[in-house]
C-alpha cells in the first residue's frame, strides 16, 4: 500500500525538482534577497549587543546571537511552503479543475511536488551553510561544538517543522474557497509567522508569560523548535516535549486540512470557463 | 452508461455596485443574490455514443460538465456514470474517465510533454508493457512525435490540445469528456482532432460527450444532440430529428427587374403563411424568401413565383444546422 502510493506520488517529486531548474535565476534572486535580510539581522544585533554592554542577553552571547541568525535563515529556506499562495491561486484561476481530474489526493499532490522543488535547494544550502556555522562556532568560542546528535535532531525537527507549515498553509490555502483572493491575508500571515516563531527576535527575549503561550502555538514548532534543539538549549525532558508538540501540530493541522478540504470543496466555484 | 437526472446548481454571487465607491461599499456590506446555473438538466447516454452538447455561451454546458466530471457537487439532482456517483468516491470515479477542458491544460507546463505522460502512468497505474502500446497508438493517431520533447509552454495551440488529448485517453477512459477541444484551432487541426475522436469511439467504444460552438464538429461527430439553454434541456434527439423539427425553413433566392417583386408577389395572402413560417429579404436585384416548406410545398412556392414576376436566376437552399442552431439560440425554443 505504501510502495504503490510512494509510486504514484514520486513522479511529483520528479515534477518538481525538474521545475526549478527550469527558474534557476528566479531562485537565485530568491536565496540572494534571504542573505540580504539575514545580514540587516546580524547588523541590528551587533549594535544591540554593542550598546547593551552586557556580555549575554536572555541566555544569548553575541556569537550565539550570530549562530541564532545564521540557523534561523536557513531552517525557515528548509520549511518554507508555498503552499497558501499555490492553492489560493489554483482556486482563483480554475486550475484546481484539472487537478480534481485526477485519482489523487489534491494535498499530497502538493506536498511531494513541493517536495521536489525543494528537495536540491535544500541540500545545495543546508550542507555549505552547517559547514560555515560550525567552522564560525569553533573559532569565536575556541573548541568544537559540533554535535552530531544536535544535528539529526535538528534534521527530523525540520521535518516535523516542514509538515506543520505545509499543512498549515494548505489550511490556509482553503480561505480562498471563501475570500477568492489571498495575497493581501497571505502578507499578514508572514508578518505575525515571523513574529510568532522567534524569526525576528528569539521568544526568550519575551516576557515570561508571553514567551510560554508562543512556546505552545504551533509556529514556534516551526523555526524556533529547531534552532534551539541544534543549538543545544533543549535537553532530556524538554527536548521530548518540544518534538512531542511538533508531531501533535503535526496531526492537527493534517486533520484540519482534510476536513477544511472536505468541507470546502462543496463550495467550490471554477472561476472562468 | 450515464443517467442525468434534474441536475441543477445554484451560484452565490457576490454584486458590487460600479466604480470606486461601490467597491468600498462592498467591502464592508457584501450583497449577493442567487444564480442558478443549470435548472433542470436530464438526459441519458448510452454505452459507445457520441453526445453533441450545445447551447449558446452562458448556457451552463460547462457546469454540467464540471457537475459530470466530479468538480462541482450538485445542488439537487443525481448523475450516475458507469454506475457511479461522480461527487462521492471522485477518486475512483475519475479514473474511469478522460477529461479536456480546450481552456486549460492539464499538462505540466514546465516540463517536456513526455513527463507528463510519465506521470500520468503512474497516477493512473498504467503497466509499463500497455503504457508502450498506448503511447504507440496515440502517437500513431495523434502524431505527437514530433514535439513530445519539447516543453509543454513552448507548444502551438494546436500541438498542446492533441497533447491534452492525448492525456486523457492514456489510462483507456471507458467516457471522455470534451468540452470546446476545437477552440481556437485552425481548420486542419480541428479536422485531425476530429479524426482521432471518431477513431477511438469506434475501436474502443468509448462513450464521448463534446461541448463546443463548432457545429461541423456535431454535424460530424455527434449520434445525438442535447442542447440546453439558460440552464435547462432545449432539444434532445438526433442531428436528422432536429431538422425535421426545426428545419423545414428552405431558402428561396432569385434575382428580378421588377422592382419590388417582394410586396408584388403577396406570398402571405396567396399562400396563407403565418407567422415566423416566411420571411423577406430583398437588395437590389436579390430576393431572399425564406419560408416553411411544411406549409407550401417548395414545387408550389418556385411555380408561383416564376408565374408572377420575370426571373433570372433561382435557387432554393436546404437549412443547414447552423441556420437551425442560429434561430434556436436566438429565440430561445417555443
Amino acid at each position: 500500500m505504501m510502495k504503490r502510493k510512494l509510486k504514484i506520488y514520486l513522479p511529483f517529486v520528479n515534477a518538481g525538482i525538474q521545475e526549478v531548474a527550469t527558474y534557476r535565476v528566479n531562485w537565485i534572486f530568491f536565496m540572494l534577497g534571504n542573505a540580504i535580510a539575514c545580514f540587516v539581522s546580524y547588523f541590528i544585533w551587533a549594535a544591540v549587543y554593542s550598546s547593551g554592554g552586557e556580555e549575554s542577553m536572555n541566555g544569548f552571547t553575541m556569537p550565539q546571537m550570530v549562530v541564532y541568525i545564521v540557523l534561523m535563515f536557513l531552517t525557515s529556506t528548509i520549511i518554507a511552503s508555498d503552499g497558501a499562495y499555490v492553492v489560493g491561486e489554483e482556486i482563483r484561476d480554475g486550475t484546481i479543475a484539472t487537478r480534481l481530474i485526477k485519482p489523487v489526493s489534491y494535498n499530497a499532490t502538493f506536498l511531494f511536488q513541493e517536495l521536489g522543488n525543494k528537495l536540491p535547494t535544500e541540500i545545495a544550502i543546508a550542507v555549505p551553510m552547517i559547514i560555515v556555522v560550525e567552522i564560525a562556532r569553533t573559532v569565536m568560542s575556541g573548541e568544537v561544538q559540533f554535535n552530531a546528535l544536535n544535528l539529526l535532531l535538528y534534521i527530523l525537527s525540520c521535518v516535523a517543522a516542514y509538515l506543520i507549515n505545509f499543512y498549515f498553509n494548505i489550511c490556509f490555502g482553503f480561505l480562498a474557497f471563501v475570500i477568492k483572493y489571498l495575497w493581501g491575508a497571505n502578507m499578514m500571515k508572514n508578518c505575525i509567522i515571523g513574529f510568532l516563531s522567534g524569526t525576528v527576535i528569539p521568544l526568550s527575549f519575551l516576557p515570561d508569560a508571553l514567551e510560554r503561550v508562543f512556546l505552545f502555538l504551533p509556529f514556534a514548532s516551526l523555526n524556533y523548535t529547531p534552532v534551539m534543539i541544534y543549538m543545544g538549549k533543549y535537553s532530556g525532558a524538554e527536548l521530548c516535549y518540544y518534538l512531542g508538540l511538533q508531531v501533535f501540530w503535526v496531526l492537527f493541522f493534517f486533520g484540519l486540512s482534510k476536513g477544511l478540504w472536505k468541507a470546502s470543496v462543496k463550495r467550490l466555484t471554477v472561476q472562468g470557463g | 452508461m450515464i443517467y442525468v437526472d434534474k441536475l441543477r446548481k445554484e451560484f452565490k454571487k457576490t454584486i458590487k455596485d460600479p466604480g470606486l465607491k461601490g467597491s468600498i461599499k462592498s467591502l464592508f456590506k457584501p450583497k449577493s443574490e442567487k444564480v442558478v446555473a443549470v435548472s433542470d438538466i436530464s438526459f441519458e447516454v448510452p454505452e459507445g455514443e457520441i453526445l453533441g452538447f450545445i447551447g449558446p455561451n452562458g448556457a451552463g454546458k460547462s457546469t454540467v460538465i464540471k457537475m459530470l466530471t466530479g468538480i462541482l457537487t450538485p445542488t439537487s439532482g443525481t448523475c450516475t456514470i458507469n454506475g457511479k456517483n461522480p461527487t462521492e468516491n471522485r477518486k475512483s470515479y475519475v479514473k474511469e474517465i478522460g477529461v479536456v477542458f480546450g481552456q486549460r491544460t492539464q499538462l505540466w507546463w514546465d516540463l517536456p510533454l513526455r513527463e507528463t505522460y510519465g506521470v500520468l502512468k503512474e497516477i493512473y497505474e498504467v503497466p509499463e508493457d500497455s503504457y508502450k502500446k498506448r503511447m504507440a497508438f496515440l502517437n500513431e493517431v495523434l502524431e505527437l512525435d514530433s514535439f513530445i520533447t519539447s516543453p509543454v509552454r513552448t507548444l502551438s495551440l494546436g500541438q498542446r490540445m492533441r497533447a491534452d488529448i492525448a492525456a486523457s485517453l492514456l489510462h483507456s477512459p471507458k467516457v471522455l469528456f470534451l468540452d470546446e477541444p476545437t477552440i481556437g484551432l485552425d481548420v486542419v487541426v480541428k479536422d485531425n482532432i476530429r479524426k482521432a475522436i471518431e477513431y477511438i469511439n469506434r475501436q474502443e467504444k468509448t462513450t464521448v460527450i463534446l461541448t463546443t460552438h463548432d457545429l461541423a464538429d456535431i454535424e460530424l461527430l455527434a449520434n445525438r444532440i442535447v442542447m440546453i439553454d439558460k440552464g435547462s434541456n432545449v432539444f434532445d434527439g438526433t442531428i436528422g430529428e432536429l431538422k425535421t423539427k426545426y428545419g423545414q425553413i428552405r431558402e428561396l433566392c432569385f434575382e428580378t427587374d421588377s422592382p419590388n417583386a417582394a410586396q408584388a408577389l403577396g406570398y402571405e395572402k396567396h399562400f396563407g403563411f403565418g407567422e415566423d413560417e416566411l420571411s423577406l429579404e430583398a437588395e437590389g436585384k436579390t430576393v431572399k424568401v425564406r419560408f416553411n416548406s411544411s406549409v407550401v410545398p417548395v414545387s408550389d412556392m418556385l411555380s408561383y413565383t416564376l408565374d408572377k414576376i420575370n426571373v433570372s436566376d433561382i435557387s432554393v437552399k436546404d437549412a443547414d444546422i447552423e441556420e437551425i442552431i442560429r434561430r434556436l439560440y436566438k429565440q430561445g425554443v417555443e
